[in-house]
């Protein structure tokens, strides 16, 4: 299946870049309109549309809404596409194809939920985490927040603002937590701050995400990620961006799932990582 | 304004989907505006299910990308199911691309093609350069001749033939894709490349190599195109880097009917539909009309140095 219809590309107009560290920024877009309801973890493909970017765009998750028909994107500068879309002022056009992908369920407010990001993982969870509050579920809402210092908890402060349990970690122990990401939520696993039962919820680096595949696995915890998969279209047609998936999943029909459409996000039982 | 003629198949416009890079079936054409897109050309169908190639299979390079997708498809009886029933409800003509790795393999796809409604063309993909097998009905024109002639006694509808640039001499493989009955030929497929990354002394891509593809291949593809059109009197499809109106007519101009689009869509989805607004606008601007664009090329006299 290709991307639902509802997908439309259009042209976005930069509103404002504002740095949240020293190699991110996020990038707020004016859209000609919105549509009703987003599930956190849908992404955008974007480019510059002056040419001024390479032939593939860059798939982003939605950061927030922060206003109407407003969206942003938490990038950090990494390659040709990102720097492309970094140097762009305000009001240049940005060719924007959104919103695309299935997106993290919200949980019931029953259940607790554990959000587990590093670096510009945290993309997702600031709508979850947002969704979340809404539904009065705050209390048992946890996000882990990882990075290699206190300076890359990118934007940390939007989600230390909101009522969940926000945990932060540093591998060099300059903020929060002294260690990797996956050690605050053993931690918080062992003096039963969370229990075993949450939903788990992952985003970020490659190094992480197959370190919280083995650690989920291990512990047979209800776990979902959201992958990071070099994407070609973004939308269903080139067959660029495979994902192996588990003979005995609800994808095992087909070895290979399609990271931008049949994801990006994907219960660990269903997908080899 | 648009309407185009490939043989007796009448369609909305030249530009064209390519195969490989709108999609398995007619979902993606949501993205289009009705009249823009002359046909709807699917990915490579097979005659049994192929997984496809394991990840990494595209790379980008300044100026295009290079991919090794590996054909995956779900294969012939899956398409016939669930694909060809949808075909029926599109309102354009649609074009289903066969690949295989022998010539009963080709026979077998058009003629369950033939039988389909939704389908309106056959193209054979005999170019893939990122499959094992086959490669010699790329390269060898008596393969060529043998498996388009065998294709064409099946065929109950166009037979466009897609050309691999990766020869030496493509002349030679159009007039025997030609003789041996082809309606049309699509040129070409992509350039088979290598991407290197030198830290870890491994190509980019797990096949090895790939297709090149974007607009980086375009003044080969129209150098092809134009020696094509100099030995073939067939309708030429063009494909090759084309993304906006000014390559379509480049490719006319050399001698193309038609002109697919590719890479392009990946980062537009619409751009088919806003190139074909842009020829419109151009034919109409500059009073021309697509038909005295065609093979209008007018080639330098030789100069003795
Ligand atoms: C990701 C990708 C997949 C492709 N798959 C196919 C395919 O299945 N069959 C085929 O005949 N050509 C395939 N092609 C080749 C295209 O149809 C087209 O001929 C080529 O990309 C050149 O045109 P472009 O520069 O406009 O993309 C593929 C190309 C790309 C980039």
């Amino acid at each position: 299946m290709v991307a639902a219809p509802s997908a439309a590309s259009v042209i976005a107009l930069v509103e404002e870049h504002r740095p949240v560290g020293p190699d991110a920024f996020l990038l707020q877009l004016a859209l000609p309109q919105l549509p009703d309801s987003l599930a956190p973890g849908v992404f955008a493909m974007l480019s510059p549309e002056d040419g001024s970017g390479p032939e593939i765009a860059r798939p982003f998750s939605l950061y927030d809404c922060p206003g109407p028909n407003q969206v942003s994107f938490l990038i950090q500068t990494l390659g040709c596409g990102t720097r492309a879309l970094a140097a762009l002022p305000p009001g240049s056009a940005v060719r924007c194809t959104f919103p695309l992908g299935n997106g993290f369920q919200v949980a019931a407010a029953e259940r607790t939920v554990v959000m587990v990001a590093g670096g510009v993982g945290s993309a997702p969870f600031l709508l979850y985490a947002q969704k979340r509050v809404a539904l009065g579920a705050g209390a048992n809402t946890h996000f882990f927040f990882g990075a290699r210092s206190g300076e890359r908890l990118y934007d940390r402060q939007a989600f230390a603002s909101l009522a969940i349990c926000s945990h932060f970690a540093t591998d060099d122990g300059s903020l929060g937590f002294a260690g990797n990401v996956l050690a605050a939520v053993e931690a918080a696993l062992a003096d039963n701050t969370i229990p075993a039962e949450a939903l788990f919820l992952a985003c970020g680096p490659a190094g992480l995400l197959h370190g919280f595949a083995s650690f989920a696995r291990a512990r047979k915890l209800d776990a979902w990620l959201s992958l990071e998969t070099y994407m070609g279209c973004g939308y269903g047609v080139c067959n660029a961006c495979p994902v192996p998936t588990e003979a005995a999943g609800a994808l095992g029909a087909w070895p290979y799932a399609r990271t931008c459409t049949d994801g990006p996000v994907f219960s660990l039982r269903d997908i080899q990582f | 304004m648009l309407r185009t003629q490939i043989g007796d198949l009448s369609l909305p416009s030249p530009l064209l989907t390519a195969s490989g890079t709108f999609g398995h079936d007619p979902a993606a054409l949501a993205f289009l505006q009705p009249g823009d897109l002359g046909a709807l050309v699917l990915k490579t169908v097979t005659p049994e299910p192929r997984p496809g190639n394991p990840p990494q299979r595209m790379a980008e390079f300044p100026g295009g990308v290079l991919n090794a997708i590996g054909l995956e498809n779900k294969g012939l009886d899956y398409w016939r199911r669930e694909v060809a029933p949808q075909l029926e409800q599109v309102s354009m003509p649609v074009v289903a691309n066969a690949g295989g790795h022998s010539v009963s393999d080709y026979v077998a796809m058009v003629q369950a093609f033939s039988a389909m409604r939704g389908v309106a063309a056959i193209e054979l993909n005999l170019s893939c350069p990122n499959v094992q097998g086959g490669i010699q009905f790329s390269t060898d024109q008596n393969a060529l001749a043998e498996v388009v002639a065998a294709c064409k006694s099946q065929a109950q509808k166009p037979l466009w033939v897609k050309l691999s640039p990766n020869v030496g001499q493509i002349q030679p493989l159009a007039i025997a894709a030609a003789e041996a009955g082809a309606d049309a030929l699509t040129v070409c497929n992509t350039l088979m490349g290598l991407l290197v990354d030198w830290r870890r002394r491994r190509p980019i891509l797990a096949n090895g190599t790939g297709g090149m593809s974007g607009p980086a291949v375009k003044p080969l593809a129209l150098r092809l195109v134009w020696e094509v059109k100099q030995v073939v009197d067939v309708p030429i499809v063009a494909s090759g880097g084309a993304r906006c109106a000014d390559d379509v007519l480049e490719y006319l101009v050399a001698g193309a009917t038609a002109v697919q689009i590719g890479t392009a869509s990946f980062r537009r989805p619409q751009a088919i539909s806003e190139i074909a607004q842009e020829l419109r606008q151009i034919l109409e601007q500059e009073d021309l009309s697509l038909q005295e664009l065609r093979a209008s090329l007018v080639w330098p006299n030789p100069v003795s140095c």
